[in-house]
Order: structure tokens, then C-alpha cells, then sequence
């Protein structure tokens, strides 16, 4: 925690995210990556899902390269929160299960394309994908909402009011 | 002022205030309702600006059921949201701002939807100039109305109506 302060001053983050509208541009711009990843990673998930038949997943697919980039934005942006105000995210239940909703969305991505990338990227435009890939889908989209949950809530359990839930 | 003064002393009003659920449920609808809204329109000005040339521009309609439903959802969350502190946001100009963006760019949409989005023509071939035009602006605006919308958290002058006497 004193390592992350100490980077967030030895930088310039904490006196940056200290002025007057150094804290809500960086937030306006993670809620402008989270659009972002919600309008390509989401759209795409929700197409595996079956809506929008007709349109290939593999031509949606192209869209997910500007999703890891409102990703990178997002985890850039987010580490400046962090490192600013650590004692307020690093013990709060809500960031805490933020984090472990991302690890999972992850682990589900190393699935994804280890298993039906491929069959997906074959498949027709109007063609379902294969259940694995349906269950991936599904899995992304209710770790991307549960982090924007979990994103708002940050404010709600404030510490020292709330640690987490295993202390 | 004085209706604002109504507004904020109903008991609706103070139980969107006081109670954590009502409250920061609102704003978690929100949030997500705005994720799907300016999310949908990324995609989608994406695609009339070139990205991912093999979705048939024609069908990116079929999300729209998903826009209606996510618009729905930032209204109502809105309206609440509006209710819990009616002066915060009516006498702050950024608010307005924030509406005027949210207005013009969903012309912008029904424009778009009507020049490019009706009709196959354009599943194939790229979109003509003034179409990809609107499409950044139509970006921008959303841009724009994100922006505002969490500067509304720190730019306000009155929380509540009440306090200024």
C-alpha cells in the first residue's frame, strides 16, 4: 500500500488526480473504456448468446481489438484511483469482489480460446455456437455487469466502515 | 427554487435519498443502462466509420431491442436519480449540457438509422462521407455526455434546495 502511495506521488498521478478535475476526467474516461468493452466484448457475447443472428461472429469478432484497448484504458485509469486513495479500494469488499469478478472474466477468456474460438470462427451467420462457447459468453457478460456493480458500490462500503469479507 | 423545495421534501424524494438500496441501485442502473447505450453506439458508429467492414451494416438493427431497453433504463434511473436531488442537478448548467448532448445525439442515431442502416445498401460497401461524419460526431457527443455526467458529481453549487435558506 505505501509502495503504491509512493508511486502515485513519486509519478505526479496523486498530484494530477488531486486537482479539481483531475479525478472525474479520469473517471469519465473509464467509464468511456467500459462503453467501450461493453459495445464490442459485450456485443459479441451477446450475439454467441443468439441475438442478432444473420450477423457472422467472426465479422463481430473484429470489434474486440478496440474492447482490449478499452481494457488497457481502463486498467491504466483504474490504477490511478488505486494508487491515489489504496486504503479506500485495497480494503473494500466491493473492490476487492471487482477484482476477483476480472480474474474470473479472464480465466474465462484463456477458455474461450482454447476451446471454441475455433468452431466459433468457422460457423455460418446465422449458426448457434457450440454450448461451451454459449457458457463463456454468458459468463462474460455477467462478470462485465457484476464489475460495473461492483464499480459503483466502491463509494458504498467506504472504509473502515467495511474491511472484506474474509477479515 | 419553491418546487424544487416541494420536490425534495416529498417522502419519495427522502426515502431516494436516504435509503442506500433506492439510491445506489439508481445509480448501479444507471451505470450499466449507460454502459449498453454509449456501448451500442460505439459499436456502431465503429462499423459506419469502417471498423469490422464483414458485419452487415443493415443488421447491427437487431441490437436495437437491447438500445430500446438500456434507454428505458437510464430514463427511469434518471428520473430517480433526478428526484433524490432535484437541485443538484437542475441548477447546474453542466446537467443541461449533459440533456442537449443526449438529445442531438440521438438524432444523430435516427438520422443515421434512416440514411445508412434501413436498407442493405450499405452492408457491402462503405458509407458515404456525411453518414461517417455523423458517425464521429455522434461519438463525440456521447463522449461528451459521459463526461458531463460525472462532472454533475462535482460541479453542482446546491446540493439540496433547502439548504440555501
Amino acid at each position: 500500500m505505501e509502495a503504491l502511495l509512493d508511486f502515485s506521488h513519486w509519478s505526479g498521478i496523486y498530484d494530477f488526480m488531486n486537482t479539481s478535475w483531475g479525478w472525474p476526467t479520469i473517471e469519465s474516461l473509464h467509464f468511456m473504456g467500459l462503453s467501450t468493452l461493453i459495445g464490442t466484448v459485450g456485443l459479441f457475447d451477446l450475439r454467441m448468446i443468439g441475438l442478432a443472428k444473420g450477423i457472422p461472429m467472426s465479422a463481430l469478432h473484429k470489434l474486440v481489438p478496440w474492447g482490449i484497448a478499452g481494457y488497457a484504458l481502463n486498467v491504466t485509469t483504474g490504477f490511478m484511483f488505486v494508487s491515489t486513495a489504496p486504503d479506500q479500494y485495497l480494503f473494500n469488499p466491493a473492490f476487492q469482489t471487482k477484482l476477483a469478478l476480472m480474474v474470473i472474466a479472464g480465466v474465462n477468456v484463456l477458455v474461450f480460446y482454447r476451446f471454441s474460438w475455433g468452431p466459433v470462427k468457422r460457423s455460418g451467420a446465422d449458426d448457434s455456437p457450440p454450448r461451451a462457447a454459449r457458457v463463456a459468453a454468458a459468463i462474460s457478460l455477467t462478470c462485465w455487469i457484476g464489475v460495473i456493480v461492483c464499480g459503483r458500490l466502491i463509494t458504498y462500503y467506504r472504509p473502515p466502515y467495511f474491511w472484506c469479507f474474509w477479515c | 427554487m419553491d418546487y424544487l423545495l416541494w420536490l425534495e421534501e416529498t417522502p419519495f424524494s427522502i426515502w431516494m435519498r436516504e435509503s442506500g438500496p433506492a439510491f445506489f441501485g439508481s445509480l448501479i442502473f444507471h451505470s450499466i443502462g449507460m454502459g449498453f447505450v454509449v456501448g451500442l453506439h460505439v459499436a456502431m458508429n465503429l462499423r459506419i466509420l469502417g471498423v469490422a467492414p464483414g458485419i452487415p451494416l443493415s443488421l447491427m438493427r437487431r441490437f436495437f431491442g437491447v438500445l430500446w431497453v438500456s434507454l428505458v433504463v437510464v430514463s427511469v434511473s434518471g428520473v430517480l436519480l433526478l428526484i433524490a436531488y432535484p437541485a443538484k442537478a437542475l441548477t447546474n448548467p453542466v446537467f443541461y449540457f449533459k440533456l442537449s448532448a443526449v438529445v442531438a445525439a440521438l438524432i444523430i442515431t435516427r438520422a443515421l438509422t434512416r440514411a445508412v442502416l434501413q436498407h442493405a445498401s450499405y452492408d457491402a460497401i462503405s458509407a458515404p462521407r456525411r453518414a461517417r461524419v455523423l458517425a464521429a460526431l455522434s461519438l463525440l457527443l456521447w463522449a461528451g455526455v459521459v463526461t458531463s455526467g460525472r462532472f454533475l458529481a462535482y460541479t453542482y453549487n446546491i446540493l439540496m434546495a433547502s439548504h440555501q435558506y
